[in-house]
Order: C-alpha cells, then structure tokens, then sequence
C-alpha cells in the first residue's frame, strides 16, 4: 500500500539497522576497544552508569560503543538489560563516611576536618584546546616528577587525613541543620526505601523515592532543573557544605552463603548542600539537600542536591513541584516520548484535521449568519 | 545471569546464538509477568481505574509501545496468534518491530488478519472487523488521564476520580463548545466508564469510540512510560463525554471513498499524491485488502451472528433504521 | 425557621493544648497559647440563622470571623464544634463526598480574594456553568440560558459572558462570584469582605445587587465583613467578634445605636 506514509516490512527494518552500523566508522581509523572507552571515557561511562542505574563499567563502555556514543541511547540499553536481570537483594545502606575520597571541596569554610583535596580537576584550568592531543601521545604520571619528600616542602602534610567527618555533621553538632521530615519515611522505610524500578511511584512520593528518581535522571536535566531555581524560578541557592568523589564500599549478603560480604569499591559523586530556611519564628535553621550518583559526574550531584532541597519546600517554582520534576527528569521517559513523535500520527492527525475543518465551516456559517442579522438591524445603529 | 560484574563480555552473550537466547519466555521473567496480569485483573474489575504497576525498562523506547508491549508479552502463551497494528497498518516499522519480539521470545504465530488473532496490540486505532469474546484487545497508551486535560497533577487528578469530581473537565467542554461551537477535542475522546470512571481511551479517532460500548472482547490500555493498566472489560457501558443537546460526533468524509477498495463505511485517512491530487484510503490496511478481494465484505462476515453495533455504518437501532455512516452517535 | 445551627464552632491552627481556649481571648487580649504556641482562630462561637435572615459578623482582621466563614463555607475543618444545615444534620461531620455534594448544591460562598472564588482563565459564564455542572447539568442549552439570567439577575453584562474572567473589572468579578453562589438555589449564603478591593461606588452597587437578590430569593445569609457600613445595611442581626470570640450578640439597630460591651463602642467610634 503506498498509501502508509511510513510503512515497511522486517527486511527493511534490518537494513535500517545495517546502514547505522555502517556509519560506526566514517572513515579509515580502526575500530575502538570497548576497553578505550572504558578506561579512555571515564566520564562518560560514570554518567550513562547513573543514568542507567546499572553499575558496571564494562557493559557501560559496550552500550556507549553501541550507542555510538550517545550517551542517553547507552543508559537505554543498559536499562533494558538491566530489567532483564534477577534480583538477588539489596546492599546494606552504606555510610559515605566510609567514601575512599579522591576529591573533596567544601565550598562553606575556608577549612574543614580532613581539609580540602582537590583531587585531579580541570576547575580551575583554562579552557584551550589542547592541539597536542591529537597525536600519539601517551599521558605522563605527573606524579613521578614530583617531590614529595616532606622534609623539603613544609607545605605538604604527609599525615594520611584524620577525619573527614562530614562538614554538615559539625552544623547538625550545633542543631543548625533541620533535616528533611522523615517521620512519614521512617514508616515506610521499615521494609528498606522503594526500589521504584520494581515499584510504581505515585505522588505524592517518599523522599527515599525521591532521591532514587533524581539519581538516575538524565544529567542535562538535573542540571537544568537545579539551575533553573538558582536562576531564579525558585528560592534555592544552597552552600554546598561538600562536594566529594571518590569509592564507595557496599554490603551485600551473599545469595548463597548468607554470609556478609564487601563489593570493591563503586565510584560515586556526592554532594551535601544547606540553605537557609526561616520557618518557624524562632529557629533559624539550614534545610538540607542531598545528592549522589554513580561515576564522577559532580555537575548532577549538585543539581541533585538542589532539586532534592527545592522540593523540600514544596513551593509554586517549577524545581520546588516534586511531581513536575519526577515527571521531567527521566531521560529514558523523556528521550522515548520526544522521539516517538517521529511514530506516523495520521490517524490522530485526521481527527484532528476534522475537527478544524469542522469548526472553520462552521464559522463560515456564523459569519454568514451574523453578517445577515447585522445587516437586518443595521438601520437601528 | 550473574550479578558480578563478568570477566568477558562473552560470558553474558553468546554470539553465535540467534535470536534473544538466554531471555526468559516472552522476554520478562515470570514474576513481573505475573505482576503485569496481577494489575490487569485489578484493572478490568474496575473498570476504567488507572492501576499503577512496575513498568520495567523493555528494549524499545517508552511512548513506543513498552506498555502494550508488557502487558501483551504477560497474556501471550504458545498457543496465541498475535496482531500489531500501528495507526492501522501492520506493516509499520513499529509494528514490525513490536512483532518481531514476541515472535523471537515468545516463539508464537503472527498474523495480519483481525479475525485470526487472539491478542492484539494496537496504536491509536479499533480495528474496523468486529472484535469477539475470545479477542484481547491490547492498546497502547501515552496519556493515561483524561484530566490531564485540564490540570497536570496525577496527584490532584486522583484525588478527583476517587470522588468521580469531573466538574472540570465538564467546565473545559463547556468552554470548548463556547469558543468553537463544539468539542474541540479529535482523537483521545474522554469516556465516562460505567457511569463511574472518566477515562481516557488512548488516541484512537472518536470514530472507534462507539465500539468501546457493549463490546464482546475485552479492551486492555497499558502505559509503559507512565505505569499504569487500565481496563474495559465485554459488556461495560462506555459512553464519551457529551452535552444533551451537543451529541458526540465522529470524524466525516463526506461523499469520500476508499481509493482502493471503495470502501465507504470505513476510517479514511487523506494523502497528497505526486500529481497534487488528495486521495483517500482505509486506514485499516487488513481490512482494506478483504474487502479489494470481496467488496461485500461485512466488518461482521466472520460472525454468525450479523447487524452488530461496531462503530459507525454498522448496527441496526432500536427503530429498525441502519446507522448512517456515523455522521451523529 | 432555624435553617442553620452553629454550635461551639472552634479552631485552632497548630498543635494544641488543654490551656489554648483558658488562656486565650478577648479577656488576655490574645489569640495565641502561651503554653503550646497554636493560634486559636475561634472557639466556641455559636449562633443561628433562620431562613431569610442576614446574619452578619464583624470583627478587626484577627478577630476570627474569616475562620468562621470558611468553616460554614465547608472550606477549612473545624477543631471543634457543629453546624447543622436544617435537612442535612451537621456538615461538619460528613464524609468528604458528602460536603462536596452540600457545596456544590446547598451552599454559596462569595470569597475575598478573587482567585479563591473565580477560575480566571475560564470565561465569566463557564465559572457560573461550573457550579451548574457539579450539580450535574448535563443540557448545554439550559445551561447557557440559566447563565445568561443569573448574569442579568446580578447585573453582569450578558454580551461578556463569553470572555475570561479575568478581563472583567473588580466589580463584575465580585458580581459573577454572587451569580455562581446562588446559582443552585442554595439555602445558605456566605460572603466573606464582599467590598473589599473594590471602589466605594462600586461596593454600594454590588450591595444593593445583593440585597434584592437576598430579599427577592429569601436565601439565609451570613455576611463576613470588617466593615460595620456593609453589616448595617445588610444584616438583620450582628456578631460582634474579637480574639476568636463572641463579645457582642444582637439586633443590628440595637447594637449600632447601643453598644453594650466596650469593644464594640469603640469599633462603632472609630468608624463615625
């Protein structure tokens, strides 16, 4: 039938498919290794993880080979393997006290307990383009060059970081912090927090809920979202009282044994953020927001904790509507529905096209209709 | 499958297998299956109630059809023919590809004829052929409140169907009928269910909404990217949203004829051609192909029984007069 | 006939205590419990309306008397307390369908600020056609021709009926609030500030709009207002309120010209 605008067999289908495989390479340099992009793409695999809610660097850097790169398209098919799997049960809440920490700022005092660690960042560095690059160059452990021998730079503490309490413990310690209502949670949380990949999320949502969908939304949007409060649709413009990376041991009872064991480390972001909130007339307290995903990917923790401490306030601003941002956030949801718009709509578009069609005739008739009696009663104007 | 993370990536997938090797019959793992058919029932207990289930993330895309997807995969068994239409053609990429993951992992049989099939899956359209009491209806759904319409909170919306409050939706047809002289709603018609439920039928055309009324079969609505199933099940009263004296009407085409099978009594959709020229065509391709092969054909030939109320042109009314193609329902 | 009876109508915005109604009141010259912190709205405020009659209350901002509006209005939950609608029993007390349905139909309620009252995105008549519509309307015809008459009965310009509410002046959106309230022929009426916001001319016109549709219509009415000129030429009998309490209960001519308690007197003085 040439009349199905895009009609078209499995043969079709499949060689569809063939041309976009075909376009993997558009050129003559060898094919990478999912191994490059996993360790070459770090960044990446870390965002497509969280997105996913998958954490395995490896399937990672195969679906973003798959994906050609895109990296919502790789958090899909991660996803959908995922929902393929058996679950075998959750990890033990972890501490991230426990956070082997590669990197730590706290933006709220010049020094905190552990002090600063900057970690390897490109914050603070020009944005250039580095021409270099492209070439055969293998990167330098810059380490080696250094010196690190105490005795000839006072300046470096040679002592492993005592404590990194964490910096909103020392406010909580002054009863400066009101966290999140947690009363309605505790409640429900006594069979663990809602996995909402095995359970609907209804509105309005548990915070543990909450936390999960933020986690594994799409980067763009969290970071829209919570920029969208700090740019002033909202009231939210946290301290971030830190801002850590680093690896984080979980627990998990083995399905067999029973017995307890620890997973090597899983890379994650965290982000703990206050603003101030002046509630009750006699206490002037910090609200609290939380954020963390898989992977380094410190741009959505904060846009995490932002939506997380917005939403506390339940307030008219597109970030504070908890049902607004749940709906949005997703990329699966939302990436799924923007391009099925390119899906054929005729049957919905004629209904439509009748419709106007039908008004429009319609008003012609009016108009014809109108135009008469005006014509009639002109002579009383 | 195992949980930690695998030496090789050989080890999740083995290449040289065809097919989804290694998935569970029709693709979900039985629990989930059970949860789907657990909310189905749920569903066509109460009719036209949204019921929330965990929607899993499926190797299509959500808003392509996960939802009927799941619900289809969780009612297939190895007996069942199964059908896929996308706005009427079972020929669409969609529908191939729909198609083609129920036949790899549920290892049943396809067909394109209505009447053969036992599940169907559908986008946006009621096959015109009558449905009967052993078909299963499955359509896929974007929107699953019709009260989104008129405010965008699930939360505030639920609250509303709990106590059957429409006043809104009722004020927005009111508004409608002042500003254009009538509904201006096209497909998505919203349907009171059992004079309890307001729901909304997915975006079939309002020509496909009468059948919904009084049918044999039964009708289930899934929605993947917003989790919920909501059901109609045979014999319920499903009536669409209408003043008394502003009837609903269905889509028109006037003298318009099928281009290829003549068809007149049929859901057309329009199409430029190359020479300029705006042709018309049934948008049910299965049935279109019957009736170039026999023009005679009945949406009710299969049956035994005949006049069957399916949509417009069909049925007899209580005065013994023919419907009249549809213009008023 | 006694169509409404309020009996100890009492609320307390926060926690609560057995202290909060002993230590509160016009007596401390406090609404608020200086034990557990909670606001006392109003406690223990007890009246009746008998059919056809206006009853008005007036009290400073504070006194309590919006509380009591939105509790007969069946807008807020009392703490305490009943109202009993003569063939209904006490609203107070019924299930959430229940008050939707003695809303929807029995009661009228004209709110201070326009966006309680008035969907303004929808036109002047879909806003009275909605009340119509809870009561199940289902004729768009008799709907539109019974829109048409509660806008010529409250005055509203039929040729505006059809644009949005929020193109109407302050007046007419006042005027299509009343519409909507008697819009079902309800036994009750309840106007919160009905002149608030609007200019002095305009206050009177709506007034004089109100009572003849009051009188012509006979409809039991409990009129809110901080302003003793609009309970003086409406009401037939006044509560005088102050810190959540009744301090003054009477004739509207016998309190205006003979106050009784000191409050009163001095509200009575400042306004003259």
């Amino acid at each position: 039938m040439g009349y199905v605008a895009v009609s078209a067999g499995e043969d079709v289908i499949r060689r569809a498919e063939d041309l976009y495989e075909k376009t993997r390479i558009e050129g003559e340099s060898d094919t990478v290794s999912v191994d490059q992009v996993a360790d070459q793409f770090g960044r990446l695999t870390g965002q497509v993880m969280g997105e996913s809610g998958l954490y395995a660097p490896r399937l990672a850097a195969l679906a973003i080979k798959q994906a050609q790169g895109d990296a919502v398209e790789a958090a899909f098919l991660l996803r959908a393997y995922r929902s393929t799997l058996e679950l075998w049960g959750y990890a033990e809440a972890p501490s991230t006290d426990a956070l082997d920490v590669e990197r730590r700022v706290s933006p709220a005092f010049k020094d905190v307990p552990g002090g600063q660690i900057l970690g390897g960042t490109k914050d603070y560095t020009q944005r250039l383009l580095d021409f270099d690059l492209d070439g055969e160059d293998d990167p330098v452990n810059p380490i080696d060059a250094w010196d690190l021998d105490p005795e000839h730079d006072v300046d470096i503490n040679d002592e492993e970081p005592g404590s990194l309490a964490g910096v909103v413990d020392l406010l909580r310690e002054e009863e400066l912090v009101a966290d999140p209502e947690t009363a309605a949670i505790d409640d429900h949380v006594e069979d663990g927090p809602q996995d909402t990949t095995r359970e609907p999320l209804s509105h309005p949502a548990p915070r543990d809920a909450i936390l999960q969908e933020l986690s594994r939304g799409e980067t763009g949007a969290v970071t829209a979202l919570g920029y969208s409060a700090l740019r002033g649709y909202g009231q939210v413009h946290p301290t971030l009282a830190e801002v850590r990376v680093g690896s984080l041991p979980l627990r998990v009872k083995h399905p067999y044994t029973g017995e307890t064991a620890t997973l090597p480390g899983t890379d994650v972001s965290e982000c703990q953020g206050v603003v101030p909130a002046y509630e009750t007339r006699d206490e002037a307290r910090f609200a609290f927001g939380y954020g963390v995903t898989f992977g380094r990917n410190e741009r959505k923790a904060i846009g995490m904790t932002m939506l997380d401490a917005s939403i506390q306030l339940d307030g008219d601003a597109p970030a504070e509507d908890a049902e607004f941002v749940l709906d949005v956030v997703d990329g699966l949801d939302s990436f799924g529905f923007i391009e099925h718009l390119k899906l054929p709509h005729y049957v919905t578009f004629q209904s439509i096209l009748d419709r106007v069609r039908s008004i429009q005739e319609r008003d012609t008739t009016t108009d014809e209709k109108v135009d008469a009696e005006l014509a009639e009663v002109g002579g009383d104007d | 499958m195992t949980d930690a993370e695998p030496e090789s990536l050989e080890e999740l997938h083995d290449p040289s297998s065809e097919g989804l090797e290694g998935y569970n019959y029709a693709y979900l793992d039985e629990h989930t299956k059970r949860e789907v058919r657990r909310a189905t029932l749920k569903a066509i207990s109460i009719p036209g109630h949204q019921v929330p289930y965990a929607s899993r993330a499926m190797p299509l895309a959500r808003g392509w059809g996960t939802g009927g997807i799941q619900a289809s995969l969780s009612l297939l068994g190895p007996d069942d023919v199964f059908k896929v239409i996308d706005q009427g053609s079972d020929a669409s990429v969609n529908a191939a590809n729909i198609r083609r993951l129920a036949e790899t992992t549920a290892d049943i049989e396809t067909t394109t004829d209505t009447t053969a099939a036992s599940v169907i899956q559908t986008r946006h359209r009621i096959p015109e052929e009558v449905l009967t009491d052993d078909q299963i209806l499955v359509l896929q759904v974007p929107v699953t409140d019709a009260l989104r319409r008129v405010d965008g909170s699930d939360d505030r919306n639920r609250t509303r169907h709990a106590h059957a409050d429409y006043s809104k939706m009722w004020v927005a047809l009111y508004e409608s009928v002042v500003q254009w002289g009538e509904v201006d709603i096209g497909a998505r018609y919203p349907v009171m269910v059992e004079g309890r439920y307001l729901m909304d039928p997915s975006p079939i055309p309002r020509w496909d909404v009468p059948k919904l009324h009084d049918a044999d079969n039964l009708f289930v609505f899934a929605a993947g990217r917003e989790a919920r199933i909501y059901a109609i099940p045979p014999h319920t009263d499903v009536e669409p949203l209408a003043f008394e004296d502003r009837s609903f009407r269905v889509e028109h085409f006037d003298e318009e004829a099928c281009d290829a099978c003549g068809s007149t009594d049929t859901f057309l959709t329009e199409v430029e051609g190359e020479d300029g020229e705006r042709r018309f065509a049934c948008n049910d391709t299965s049935f279109c192909e019957k009736r170039q092969r026999n023009s005679d054909c009945a949406k009710d030939d299969h049956l035994e029984r005949s006049d069957i109320a399916w949509g417009p042109g069909t049925g007899i009314d209580p005065n013994g007069f023919v419907g009249d193609g549809g213009e008023d329902i | 006939m006694t169509f409404l009876d309020a009996d100890g109508l009492t609320k307390v915005y926060g926690e609560g205590c057995s202290a909060c109604l002993a230590t509160t009141g016009p007596e401390y010259d406090r609404n608020r419990c200086p034990e557990c912190d909670s606001v006392v709205a109003c406690a223990d405020v007890s009246f009746e309306v008998r059919d056809g009659e206006v009853l008005g209350i007036v009290g400073e901002s504070g006194s309590g008397k919006s509380s009591v509006a939105e509790i007969l209005a069946l807008d807020a939950d009392a703490t305490a307390g009943t109202a009993t609608i003569r063939g209904h029993g006490d609203v107070l007390d019924a299930d959430y369908q229940r008050r939707r349905e003695i809303r929807d139909e029995h009661l009228g309620m004209v709110h201070q600020h326009v966006h309680d009252g008035l969907n303004l995105s929808f036109t002047g008549g879909g806003n009275v056609a909605e009340k119509l519509l809870s009561a199940g309307w289902r004729h768009y015809g008799d709907i539109r021709s019974r829109v048409r008459g509660l806008f010529e009965e409250t005055e509203v310009p039929v040729d505006r009926m059809d644009d949005s509410a929020e193109t109407y002046s302050g007046g007419m959106q006042r005027r299509v609030q009343i519409a909507k309230a008697i819009a079902n022929d309800p036994g009750l009426v309840v106007l919160d500030e009905p002149t608030t916001g609007l200019d002095v001319s305009v206050q009177a016109r709506v007034l004089d709009t109100f009572r003849r549709l009051q009188r012509e219509q006979d409809v039991a009415t409990v009129v809110v207002s901080h302003d003793l000129s609009v309970v003086r030429l409406l009401a037939d009998r006044v509560l005088v309120m102050r810190q959540g309490r009744i301090v003054e209960a009477g004739l509207t001519d016998r309190v205006m010209e003979d106050p009784h308690h000191e409050y009163t007197q001095t509200l009575i003085n400042s306004i003259i």
